[in-house]
């Protein structure tokens, strides 16, 4: 196409959340369509369940979805907005789930996740972020290595006589701040399905938060130290592959570290698996053999960190001209490789599940709002994200909810006890270790 | 002046403290532009800016009251269901209130009368979806899945499904509007009882209060809830597939299919339109630009232009796909019955079918216009009209040489003609021009096109559809009507006699004209020395 009568200058452009200008061209093109919003109206279920954004559920200003957001970060690169409470609320209450960048990228291939973090960080770099909650947050991560400010001594105290830790070996498991501390049954399930699968694994000497509330919050230099350090303890183990049960961790290594660090995925130095893609690739070997009944009609929860957000990550920088064309080719991240096969593999494989699905699944599922965060600075927000999710668990009627990130089991949990519901909730690797002979 | 803080503590108490909102960032998510549709453009940088105060109303009582309070306190107001129609449905003076009725989002279906009462909150995909559910179907408007069904009725409403289903009036059944003064006015049967079954009531139809030619942008009122007519459909299920982006609903094939037909010339392809709709089959017959069909192909911009940057004058002037929806409404014998017919007809005009496939993308439940800004960045339907079949297929022709004149900064699109269809079983056939641009360029450029469509029309005098508030009333009132200004101005007067409600709608392109000095060189028509309206 001969487009020599146009003079619209080509622009450097770089997908780097350090600096809010770089989505300038994202926020000046989004068009209300609230596609963000919405669910994907292709799966549109009807009047009931047809939204994917828990920010702009819990408050129905426009100013909470991301369309709202689009107009306030140009405000904020124009300099034309002060930050106030009210503005940071609006940027903070947010769990960042993806639902709007999936739904953008339907049409419009608009970079929404990388400007809500750049938001973030642009709030962090000029005083105003985070939160207070996040600030405390950082505090017990820089004194204890882990998010909650637990003694870093208990770390490991989820290794049990019988899970087998090897020294040395090609698999690693990081089983993140939340399985070592809070949630010793996802550790020691995820070890049980490893040693029960015949694959010898190590874990790290020294176990550090994985930096995935920093990040979120835009403490990004906190996070990329974090990142180097987890990284190269990584690499000193000789490990290939690290596995993790935690969504977030498992977003972390897989986009995030990349992005901090400026480089591919591929160019980490191991490879990073989530428990879902392990146990599934190794029920389909015939590693692990599911056999044990388990009797539950139960169905399954996506966790935003290992569906929507999980694509690879691979450094990109060129520029923009013409109609927004840029150079070099952009492969965009659409949440095309979340792992949305696996669990449904895995619990359909498991004898005795009576497997039913959610309304809202896969990319257009409806976040808990626990992560990112979002459940340390508004609490409100996460619990009633969690009780609007399970009238959806009710409406299909499933005795058990299962995810795939601990931060979903503790927020489910919680909403399950204050709602006096029946139903239970599960993270997956202890619905597999379940099924698994003694 | 500003919202007093009396006017304030008085609309805070209709709606509670947690559904108004003053505070300048939440007022700044409510900006029309920098993107969306007709944004970018001279029209939403001069027309338009954020609102003083944002309300979010539950139902019709709170609306009610809100105006009520706007007119004690003259205070401009707005309303707003989804704000995707871009700057016009936005705030367009200082101080002004926006009313986002995206509370209002009831829904309720009648399946034995077939008919669904919606708000002005909810919008089209799941009012489909609900409708699919107990068995029938409505239209899903151009203006796409997101738009409000209310919003979308009482402007344009209309699809490839108008082929059988019919124009947007005839679905308009019993609504409730809150007038400009706070009076609320119930239509159609709703005027005497509590069933909104039947749009028809006694006294005059009001129903052109709410859509004028295409729609009043809300300068007359608020409609708060609408009963919508819906049609029987095929029983199967419509199942949706894939991983977004591609997503698609997979067809029943024995119920439901697209067929595309080449068609040997444009006369062909009309007449295709005109025999089927006469024959009384299918569901929908509409030809599509050859650019939609690249943003289909296209995985992302960047790929779009390299497909249609193959494309030139000579293939776009012989590209002639006539796409004919079937349904099987009330069995498979049916469908078979109608693609039989169709067959004939394209035997005899020599259409060719072409593989298609079994699914939709576009226009049964998904109908895909936020797709269009991909492209570009930048778009607006610059016009649409309803015609018969032959004349307003020569519409988009004419559209397309004025458009070469302002190429750039307008897309390149090798004279495309635009989108033209059947409506009304082919009784009616109606054409829409769209263009595309980028926003970066100089659009200047755009604003003159967007006039010298109107000017086209005058002179050719083709039927258009945008007048009232979407062109310069005192341009192309005293053309058509005639005297459509005076007409409307003095509705306007006995509705809003404060003008609080949405100003200065319907003076606003007159008003962008005077105030966008690049708009100058193009006014040649006569205006008032002052626009009879209040200054806000």
């Amino acid at each position: 196409m001969a487009n020599d009568r146009f003079d619209t200058p080509k622009k450097p452009v770089a997908l780097d959340v350090t600096d809010l200008n770089n989505f300038v061209y994202d926020m000046s093109r989004c068009i209300k369509c609230k596609g963000c919003y919405w669910v994907e109206h292709t799966y549109m279920p009807g009047v009931r369940f047809s939204t994917r954004c828990p920010s702009n559920v819990w408050n129905d200003f426009d100013s909470y979805g991301a369309f709202g957001k689009m107009r306030i970060g140009t405000a904020l690169a124009e300099g034309k907005l002060q930050w106030t409470p009210k503005l940071l609320e609006i940027i903070y209450a947010d769990p960042l789930c993806g639902a709007c960048d999936v739904g953008c990228k339907r049409n419009l291939d608009l970079e929404i996740e990388l400007t809500l973090e750049a938001m973030r960080i642009k709030a962090v770099k000029e005083g105003a972020g985070p939160m207070p909650a996040h600030k405390k947050v950082a505090a017990n991560i820089s004194k204890e290595h882990n998010q909650f400010g637990a003694p870093h001594a208990n770390r490991k105290k989820w290794i049990t006589g019988d899970v087998k830790v090897a020294d040395k070996a090609e698999v690693l498991y990081f089983p993140g701040c939340s399985a070592s501390y809070r949630n010793p049954e996802i550790a020691q399930s995820t070890a049980k399905i490893l040693n029960g699968s015949g694959t010898p694994f190590t874990v790290l000497a020294e176990d550090w938060c994985c930096g995935n509330t920093l990040y979120s919050v835009g403490m990004i230099d906190e996070a990329r130290e974090l990142a180097k350090r987890n990284v190269e303890a990584i690499k000193a183990t000789g490990a290939k592959k690290v596995v993790t049960a935690c969504a977030e961790c498992y977003r972390m290594f897989k986009a995030d570290y990349p992005k901090m660090l400026d480089i591919a995925t591929a160019d980490l130095g191991f490879e990073v698996v989530h428990i879902l893609e392990y146990a599934d690739e190794a029920i389909k070997k015939g590693s692990l053999k599911l056999t044990k009944p388990v009797e539950m009609r139960a169905t399954y929860h996506d966790s935003c960190g290992v569906s929507r957000l999980c694509d690879p990550w691979t450094p990109w920088k060129g520029t923009r001209g013409w109609m927004g064309m840029v150079e070099p080719r952009l492969k965009r991240r659409r949440g095309r490789s979340g792992l949305y096969a696996q669990p449904r593999n895995i619990l359909k494989a498991i004898p005795g599940v009576d497997y039913t699905e959610m309304i809202r699944i896969r990319e257009n599922s409806f976040c808990c709002a626990a992560g990112r965060g979002t459940r340390e600075a508004y609490p409100d927000l996460a619990n009633s994200s969690a009780k609007h999710r399970l009238e959806e668990v009710r409406e299909v009627g499933a005795e058990v909810l299962v995810s795939s990130c601990p931060w979903c089991k503790d927020n489910f949990s919680q909403a399950v006890k204050e709602n006096g519901d029946k139903v239970k909730v599960m993270d997956i690797s202890e619905v597999i270790a379940a099924s698994m002979q003694a | 002046m500003a919202i007093s803080k009396e006017a304030y503590n008085a609309l805070e108490s209709a709606v509670g403290a947690n559904f108004i909102s003053d505070d300048p960032a939440v007022c700044e998510g409510y900006r029309s532009g920098p993107g969306g549709y007709e944004s970018g453009l001279g029209y939403e940088r001069v027309m338009t800016t954020i609102p003083a105060v944002v309300i979010l109303p539950r139902n019709t009582e709170e609306v009610q009251r809100i105006v009520k309070i706007c007119n004690r306190y003259k205070v401009p107001y707005v309303p707003y269901s989804t704000g995707f129609y871009g700057p016009r449905s936005h705030c367009h003076v200082e101080n002004e209130l926006l009313v986002d009725l995206k509370r209002l989002n009831d829904y309720e279906i009648d399946e034995k009368h077939l008919y669904a009462v919606v708000g002005t909150g909810v919008i089209y995909s799941p009012f489909q979806q609900e409708a699919f559910n107990h068995g029938g179907y409505g239209i899903i408007g151009g203006g796409g899945a997101q738009a409000s069904v209310i919003a979308n009725l009482i402007g344009d409403g209309w699809s490839p499904l108008s082929h059988r289903v019919g124009l947007p009036h005839r679905r308009i059944l019993g609504t409730e509007l809150v007038l400009p003064d706070g009076e609320i006015v119930k239509m159609g049967s709703l005027a005497v009882g509590e069933d909104p079954f039947w749009g028809d009531g006694p006294g005059p139809d009001l129903r052109g209060l709410l859509r004028g030619f295409t729609g009043l942008r809300g300068c007359l009122g608020i409609v708060t809830k609408m009963a919508v007519k819906l049609l029987p459909f095929q029983p199967e299920k419509l199942e949706p597939t894939g991983i977004a982006p591609n997503t698609a609903l997979a067809l029943p094939p024995k119920r439901v299919k697209w067929i595309n037909f080449q068609m040997p010339t444009k006369e062909a392809q009309v007449q295709g339109m005109v025999e089927i709709g006469h024959s009384e089959v299918a569901g929908a017959v509409t030809k599509v630009p050859l650019f939609w069909r690249a943003i289909a192909k296209a995985e992302d911009k960047e790929d779009f232009w390299d497909i249609w940057g193959k494309e030139t004058e000579e293939t776009i002037k012989n590209f002639h796909i006539l796409r004919v929806l079937l349904i099987g409404f009330t069995s498979e014998e049916q469908m078979e019955y109608d693609e039989k017919v169709v067959n004939d007809i394209m035997a005899e005009l020599g259409g060719i079918s072409r593989p298609t496939k079994p699914s939709d993308e576009s226009w049964l439940k998904n109908a895909d216009s936020a797709g269009m800004w991909l492209m570009c960045g930048s778009y607006i339907s610059v016009d649409y009209i309803i015609e018969s079949l032959s004349q307003a297929t020569k519409h988009g022709e004419s559209y397309a040489e004025v458009k070469r004149k302002y190429t750039p900064p307008l897309m390149p699109d090798n004279g495309d003609p635009g989108w033209f269809q059947s409506f009304e079983m082919g009784h009616q056939g109606y054409s829409e021009f769209l263009i595309y641009w980028d926003q970066d360029e100089d659009t200047n450029g755009v604003d003159h096109f967007y006039l010298e469509t109107s000017k086209m029309n005058i002179k050719e005098r083709y039927y258009t559809s945008l007048l009232g508030p979407h062109q310069p009333m005192y341009l192309t009132g005293p053309k058509y009507g005639p005297n459509y200004h005076i007409f409307m101005l003095r509705v306007k007067d006995e509705f809003d006699p404060l003008w609080v409600c949405h100003p200065p709608v319907p003076l606003a392109h007159d008003e962008f004209v005077e105030r966008a000095p690049w708009m100058k060189a193009l006014k040649d028509w006569e205006t008032p020395a002052e626009f009879p309206m209040p200054k806000w």
